[in-house]
């Protein structure tokens, strides 16, 4: 490190930048362990800087080595570009120079001699005005950019070839650049090349015109090659596939250092003309005005440095092209209206590292570097300079003050050219950009995530993905102010007035800043032809503005502006305030006396204040915003489709009062014989996680207790015998109960009910807690002998092999209920709380498991940790913000994470080390060799908690979802996904969410009378009640007690028993233990309340082929009638021949056929009166 | 139609169609003579069944046979859950895995005997008490199972058998669940809602059942200790003593001191080695070594996953 502080002050800026992000990487401790490789130094003896440490495996290095190789363009994908460009160059060079004539004159002429028009910037020359032009021979051509670089890569949105036409000396004067003289001289130029351009390669390619990235002062002549329309075969047209479609683009410029560079500065004002009515903004400076004409002398200077650089540095290509990949997946480019910062800007900024960069002569970067090195430090560049803040300096050289010009526009200033490449950014895509580098920073300093999908394959800029709200401006009659001395075209000062003003109402730092990131992009037209006017003005006026919340902040419905005060300071700042927020702005006194200016919203989620506030102030500032059809906003949909409503986190705040409220009674209670340990709540319910929040107070059905569990202090008096143990439980839970009842002041009914257990050892009974005022719980005992005696009962070789099996799956039960998940419960509580998004994108992503008739294959933890999953590693974004963007970003996980052969690793608690990751690979791929047909372990999710990998994603030994239905789930994610991206803005939110019934073999619908009623039990109804069998009327069960009349009725008023499993469950888990436990059928259903219709699906391993007749058959078959047709295919020669054939006549007698007709039969008769229809979409039973 | 399959008659039943599935069906149960693995005396009476309806009951096949044979031939059914129910049950009774401590149970079975005492009635009663009540009213089987049908006679298995092949000609298929519907629980929503009631059994009952176990669970205990006891000081038929410990309590106890123990000692050793490291020139230089190839094995092995990876993947290919 520089030891001198007082040498390190005079550093230039860009060096000072570098070495911050340095010492950043390092103080946080993750720099510099890699040294004794030898790849990664820190800091060579020439004071080299080279970026801070790459992740501990250079996996990433290697990755993004394939990636360059993998995205080179091929050489003949643009068939036929060097042939039109020396055409072009031909062509140019043959026209005829001719003398000056008047400007108005010679564009005239040009329009009724060829029916070409001059491409004139507004404003237009005045008819009278008396500028000369006249034509001469270029001073040279040249072709640069990507195209010589060969720097394009293989995705690309359009392929440009760009040669530049230096515009001769003798045609202009020094004093051109006042005025916009200069760039109406360039716009006769370009048009008399267009002439002769047009007459000779008219045939071979389209002309039009472009502005040179969207800038409105440069029009340049742009040449598409038209396509071979022969008829091809197939073969040609596979290797056509390979070739682009490209343009040239022929670019006039400035010769180098024609203008006083000292004149062009950015202070400057250059173009007076037109400002002379208005007195002040006389000098009013123009900086882009005054940028551009520096940009159109320093091509061939850029051109120069590239070819130096990549000569110098064998990396800078490849880095040029990561890059560009970089930027593309981002939505930037060099086109002013998206972004302004591009390809382009990206290589000048690593040349000007390389090459310079720091105090004299010194370059911040080392040419040595490898591509990825290069990459890393630029997007460490660009993550520490915030250029909307503060100016860029690179190089040596005479440093300007630019203090006062970053306050128009964000700047990196190259010193030796004097020119700021970042004119075309607005200072919202700065800030987009920075933010961008951040996080693409902090992603490749995690250790132990894949960088590569997230930094170059993922597309970043699918606007619901990334943004919390879009909106769209239509700005059509707001356009109508004159133009400005600055020449930027009105989009982009329009642009740039809806983000100032919207940056100071939702990002102001006193106020608390509601919004994260606004980002705002115009689209625009890119070309038109040789024959029309450039100035028709575009055909869809609207800007995209796009907010990122701080979901804290965002929700915040009072703002509290300034005190009002009696000094001036204050005052001013009140005047302010109330000048900028218009009558919206109050008095109100709050707490400690204060008394300020303050803002009172009226609407409650984040996504509606946002929208309130942002139609209140465009329409306050720039009368744009109340009218319905100026500004719509999107993305508030997905709220609408769950009633996700604000008050929510308030019913689940009830839910855990109710539940600590519960757990100090169990405490208090006197009289039992062992004290409480812990109460641990494990239901969705109580993590702000169920779809449903909550309910309290009397509904329609009986009370749904919410579960936990209770461990008591450890005692030697279990029984040592795990039947023995269970009953202990009941009567443990007896005595809770009566404990709790005791009290009358509390008014609570117990009841012990038991679980539908299949043998002794497991798990009995629970106790349910219902209480008067609507919360009621479900407790369960913690017995830390039982898991002692089952993991003896696992470890001991000398039982037989079916007990151990048993004693594994209990095991793996009782880990799963009172270890997992009382910790799953916390670690979601936690995360709950840090990321307020977290609860809604976890229920929506239900919803949509239970839309796709999923819910019933996946456990809820496992969609929980999902949901978990993008906010822990949100790469390439930061973690969501809302509720739509996790979701749809979790959908986005689902549909890419290839889980035959990742396992997924949650670092819940960031303690999950590189020791327990090592431990956590192997046992998955323990798993996938023993298990390589995934019929035990399909989906493997581990945690800091759960290290085993399948704590949520096996149950009762079997995989949970299996492989079947886990593919599903992919395929159903990446068709959402694909929807999401290819509809854009106009995406319907509810197609997501709507599934086709029509590909299930069997529908089961259910009654949901019937089902209603079922869900409602009293303790003195008759269990014995005798109904019809299977068909009997839905009052049937009632046991004749129900009368008519509800006062007759002797049960009104009595409590209903709590619900043990809903009814719909209870059903789908019988016909599950009866067909689908590898049989014949495989149900699906969502949620029990919200899906009433049960799938299923023939099992194809089974339904599709016939089966030779045995004993122990699977499920019911029918005999295959007539099937004698193989009978004499053998002949009867010899005698054991004839035996052959018998043989095969008798094996095909025995074969038989799943009767499916019986089987539906079977399942409507189990239902009963519950089943209100069984349906087969598709057609007949078979 | 096939009639037979192998060495079973093949038994169509119609089934009726139901409000919500309205196509008629037919269900084929498949019938032979029982005759297990182990002979009992009532083979020569009974019927082997195999794919019975998952809705069966004893009421169901009796009106089954009664359509086939007329009444009075049925006498029993036993189906193949129950049965594997109740072996499990009586299997478990000897060793007794579940329902005493681990330590008396291996006892147990080392003693290899069982005393026939006249209290035996009474303990089976007593375990039955023990049992936690029944939460259904009814089970549903599995799909495809089978079942044992005892019949009055010899005669009557040679009759349904004549019976079965009869229907095939006539076409006169017996009905399934004629005649039975108000004879058992229904199923469906009020079967259902039996189960979400008897989920919760009356307090004093279930308190019972679990004293009632309690009860055996002691009584047991107690009789493994005494065994214990007896066979410490008793040689077998070899003439050796069993070697015992006092109590169930002591072994887990000790272990868990045993592994303490053990772990001290790995300690210690790891102490020890630590000390001698870096110690020699050798030492270091061959760690340098090793530090080396493990830098070039990893290199080659991120080399093979990325390979792996481009084969997987096919390219790598930024998304579009």
């Amino acid at each position: 490190m520089d030891s001198n502080p007082a040498k390190r002050r005079k550093l230039e800026n860009a060096e000072e930048e570098v070495e911050k992000a340095l010492a950043l990487a390092s103080s946080s401790g993750l720099s510099m362990r890699e040294d004794s490789s030898g790849l990664f130094m820190t800091k060579n003896a020439a004071g080299v800087f080279v970026p801070p440490r790459v992740s501990k495996s250079k996996i990433f290095v290697l990755e993004t080595y394939e990636l360059a190789v993998e995205v080179k363009l091929n050489k003949t994908a643009l068939p036929g570009a060097d042939d039109l460009l020396h055409r072009a160059k031909e062509c140019i060079e043959k026209i005829e120079s001719h003398d000056s004539l008047p400007i108005a004159e010679a564009a005239s002429k040009l329009e009724e001699k060829h029916g070409i028009r001059v491409p004139f910037p507004e404003p237009r020359p005045p008819e009278n005005s008396n500028y000369k032009v006249s034509f001469a021979k270029p001073a040279q051509f040249n072709v640069v950019g990507s195209y010589v670089s060969k720097t394009m890569v293989e995705s690309q949105k359009d392929y440009g070839v760009d040669m530049v036409v230096v515009m001769p000396e003798e045609i202009l004067q020094e004093k051109d650049y006042l005025d916009l003289r200069y760039f109406y001289k360039r716009a006769y130029y370009l048009a008399v090349l267009a002439v002769s351009l047009q007459e000779e390669l008219g045939s071979s390619a389209k002309l039009s015109y472009e502005h040179l990235n969207g800038n409105h002062l440069c029009p340049v002549l742009a040449l598409q090659p038209y396509r071979s329309k022969t008829p091809k075969t197939t073969r040609q047209f596979k290797a056509d596939s390979s070739k682009k479609d490209y343009r040239i683009r022929i670019i006039p410029c400035a010769p180098e250092g024609f203008f006083p560079k000292s004149k062009l500065h950015l202070g400057a004002s250059l173009n007076r003309k037109g400002q002379d009515e208005g007195s002040k903004t006389a000098t009013q400076p123009t900086p882009f005005y005054n940028s551009t004409l520096v940009a159109e002398g320093c091509f061939l200077s850029y051109l120069k440095l590239f070819r130096q650089i990549e000569r110098k540095c064998q990396g800078f290509k490849d880095a040029c092209r990561l890059g560009r990949v970089w930027l593309q997946q981002r939505g930037f480019e060099g086109h002013g209206s998206d972004g302004g910062f591009g390809h382009f800007e990206w290589a000048l900024i690593l040349a000007l590292l390389i090459q310079g960069g720091g105090s004299r002569g010194t370059a911040a970067l080392s040419p040595q570097l490898n591509s990825t090195q290069l990459f890393r430090a630029m997007i460490q560049f660009l993550s520490v300079t915030d250029l909307s803040e503060k100016a860029c300096v690179l190089g040596a050289g005479e440093r300007p003050d630019l203090q006062e010009a970053v306050k128009s526009g964000p700047i990196i200033y190259d010193s030796a050219r004097q020119l700021n490449v970042a004119f075309k950014m607005s200072p919202s895509s700065a800030a987009f950009l920075h933010q961008h580098a951040k996080w693409t920073r902090s992603l490749l300093n995690e250790d132990d995530v894949d960088k590569l999908d997230a930094t170059f394959i993922l597309k970043a800029d699918v606007p619901f993905q990334s943004f919390d709200l879009v909106a769209r401006l239509k700005y059509d009659g707001a356009l109508d102010e004159s133009v400005t001395a600055d020449c930027r075209g009105r989009v982009w000062e329009f642009r740039d007035k809806v983000y100032r003003i919207l940056k100071r109402a939702l990002a102001d730092k006193e106020l608390g800043a509601r919004a994260r990131l606004i980002h705002i992009c115009s689209k625009e037209r890119s070309s038109w032809p040789l024959t029309a006017d450039s100035s028709s003005p575009p055909e869809d006026p609207i800007i995209e503005i796009r907010i990122l919340f701080d979901p804290l902040n965002m929700a915040r419905t009072v703002d509290r502006g300034p005190t009002a005060g009696a000094s001036a300071e204050e005052k001013e700042e009140c005047e302010k305030f109330r000048r900028f927020w218009g009558e919206k702005s109050e008095l109100r006194r709050f707490e400690r006396d204060s008394i300020r200016e303050a803002l009172i919203w009226t609407s409650t989620t984040p996504f509606e204040l946002c929208e309130e506030i942002m139609r209140y102030i465009l329409n306050l500032h720039i009368k744009i915003g109340y009218v319905y059809g100026d500004l719509t906003f999107y993305g508030n949909e997905f709220s609408a489709l769950l009633p996700l409503k604000h008050t929510d986190t308030a019913t689940f705040n009830a839910a855990r009062k109710a539940f600590s409220d519960f757990e100090k009674e169990v405490r208090e209670l006197e009289g039992l014989p062992l004290h409480v340990r812990q109460i641990a709540p494990i239901c969705p319910e109580l993590r702000h996680a169920s779809v449903k929040p909550p309910s309290f107070g009397p509904s329609k059905s009986g009370p749904r207790p919410m579960e936990c569990v209770i461990s008591f202090e450890a005692s030697g008096k279990w029984p040592e015998s795990l039947a023995a143990i269970q009953r202990t439980k009941i009567a443990f839970l007896q005595m809770i109960g009566k404990l709790l009842e005791q009290d009358e002041s509390r008014e609570v009914k117990t009841y012990v009910g038991l679980d539908n257990a299949k043998s002794d050892e497991e798990n009995l009974a629970f106790l349910d807690v219902v209480y008067e005022s609507g919360a009621s719980f479900r407790l369960r005992i913690h017995s830390d002998l039982e898991e002692t005696l089952l993991d003896r009962q696992v470890k001991d070789k000398t039982v037989e092999q079916h007990v151990r099996t048993k004693a594994t799956t209990l095991l793996a039960n009782f880990r799963r209920l009172h270890t997992y998940l009382p910790l799953h419960t916390q670690s979601i509580n936690t995360y709950v709380t840090r990321f307020p998004a977290l609860s809604g994108t976890i229920r929506l992503l239900k919803h949509w498991f239970s839309a796709h008739k999923l819910t019933s294959h996946f456990t809820e933890e496992f969609i929980e940790l999902v949901a978990l999953h993008v906010f822990l590693v949100p790469y390439p974004w930061d973690a969501p913000s809302s509720a739509h963007t996790g979701f749809l970003r979790a959908l986005l996980f689902l549909s890419r994470w290839d889980w035959r052969l990742e396992q997924l690793v949650l670092d819940t608690g960031d303690d999950v080390t590189a020791v327990d990751r090592e431990a956590i690979d192997t046992r998955f791929h323990t798993w996938r060799t023993i298990d390589p047909r995934l019929n035990h372990c399909v989906l493997f999710v581990a945690t800091a908690y759960d290290p085993s990998g399948t704590g949520f994603t096996r149950l009762a030994g079997q995989p949970k979802p299996s492989n079947v239905v886990a593919t599903r789930m992919t395929a159903l994610a990446k068709s959402a996904c694909r929807v999401v991206k290819d509809e854009g803005l106009d995406l319907v939110v509810k197609k997501l969410f709507v599934h086709s019934n029509k590909d299930y073999d069997v529908q089961i619908c259910l009654n949901s009378k019937a089902l209603k009623s079922a869900q409602r039990t009293y303790a003195t109804d008759d269990p014995e009640g005798r109904g019809g069998d299977g068909g009997g009327s839905g009052s049937g069960g009632d046991g004749g007690r129900a009368s008519k009349f509800k006062n007759l009725d002797e049960r009104t008023g009595q409590d209903m028993l709590p619900i043990v499993q809903h009814p719909s469950d209870v059903l789908l888990e019988q016909l599950n233990t009866t067909y689908a436990d590898g049989g014949p059928l495989v149900f699906f259903r969502g949620e029990p309340d919200e899906d009433n219709v049960i799938a299923a699906i023939w099992n194809p391993h089974m339904c599709e082929r016939r089966r030779t007749f045995k004993v122990n058959l699977p499920t019911s078959y029918k005999p295959v009638g007539g099937v004698m047709e193989v009978e004499v295919e053998g002949g009867v020669a010899l005698v054991e021949g004839v035996a052959e054939v018998r043989r095969v006549v008798e094996e095909e007698e025995e074969q038989v056929d799943v009767n499916k007709e019986a089987i539906v039969s079977e399942i409507a008769r189990i239902g009963g009166d519950l089943i209100e229809e069984i349906l087969l979409p598709k057609g007949g039973v078979m | 139609m096939t009639t037979t399959l192998g060495e079973f008659s093949v038994l169509p039943v119609s089934i009726p169609p139901l409000p919500s599935f309205k196509h008629a069906a037919v269900h084929y149960l498949y019938v032979r003579r029982n005759a297990p693995k182990v002979p009992t005396a009532l083979d020569s009476r009974s019927l082997f069944l195999t794919n019975v309806p998952v809705d069966s009951t004893d009421l169901h096949l009796r009106g089954l046979f009664a359509s086939l044979v007329g009444a009075g031939r049925f006498e029993s059914v036993s189906f193949a859950d129950e049965r594997a129910a109740a072996a499990a049950a009586a299997a478990r009774e000897p060793s007794a895995d579940s329902l005493l401590p681990a330590s008396a149970a291996r006892l147990l079975r080392m003693s290899r005997k069982r005393k026939h005492t006249a209290d035996e009635e009474e303990r089976i009663e007593e375990e039955l008490r023990s049992r936690l009540p029944d939460t259904w009213t009814r089970r549903v089987r599995k799909s495809g199972g089978t079942a044992v049908v005892v019949l009055a006679d010899e005669k009557s298995v040679e009759q349904v058998l004549k019976a079965i092949a009869k229907t095939h000609k006539s076409k006169k298929y017996p009905t399934w669940g004629e005649g039975v519907e108000k004879k058992v629980p229904g199923l469906g929503s009020a079967w259902i809602k039996a189960h979400n009631r008897m989920c919760y059994p009356d307090k004093d009952m279930l308190q019972a059942s679990v004293d009632a176990f309690s009860a055996v669970f002691a009584r047991r205990e107690a009789e493994a200790q005494e065994l214990a006891k007896r066979l410490r000081n008793e040689p077998d038929e070899d003439g050796f003593v069993t070697v015992t410990r006092g109590g169930g309590r002591t072994a887990p106890a000790s272990r868990n001191e045993a592994e303490e123990a053990r772990k001290k000692m790995i300690q210690k050793a790891e102490k020890k080695k630590e000390e001698l490291q870096n110690f020699y020139r050798f030492q270091l230089r061959e760690r340098k070594k090793e530090q080396q190839q493990e830098l070039v094995k990893q290199f080659e092995e991120d080399r093979r996953k990325i390979q792996e990876l481009k084969e997987r993947r096919g390219r790598f290919r930024p998304e579009a």
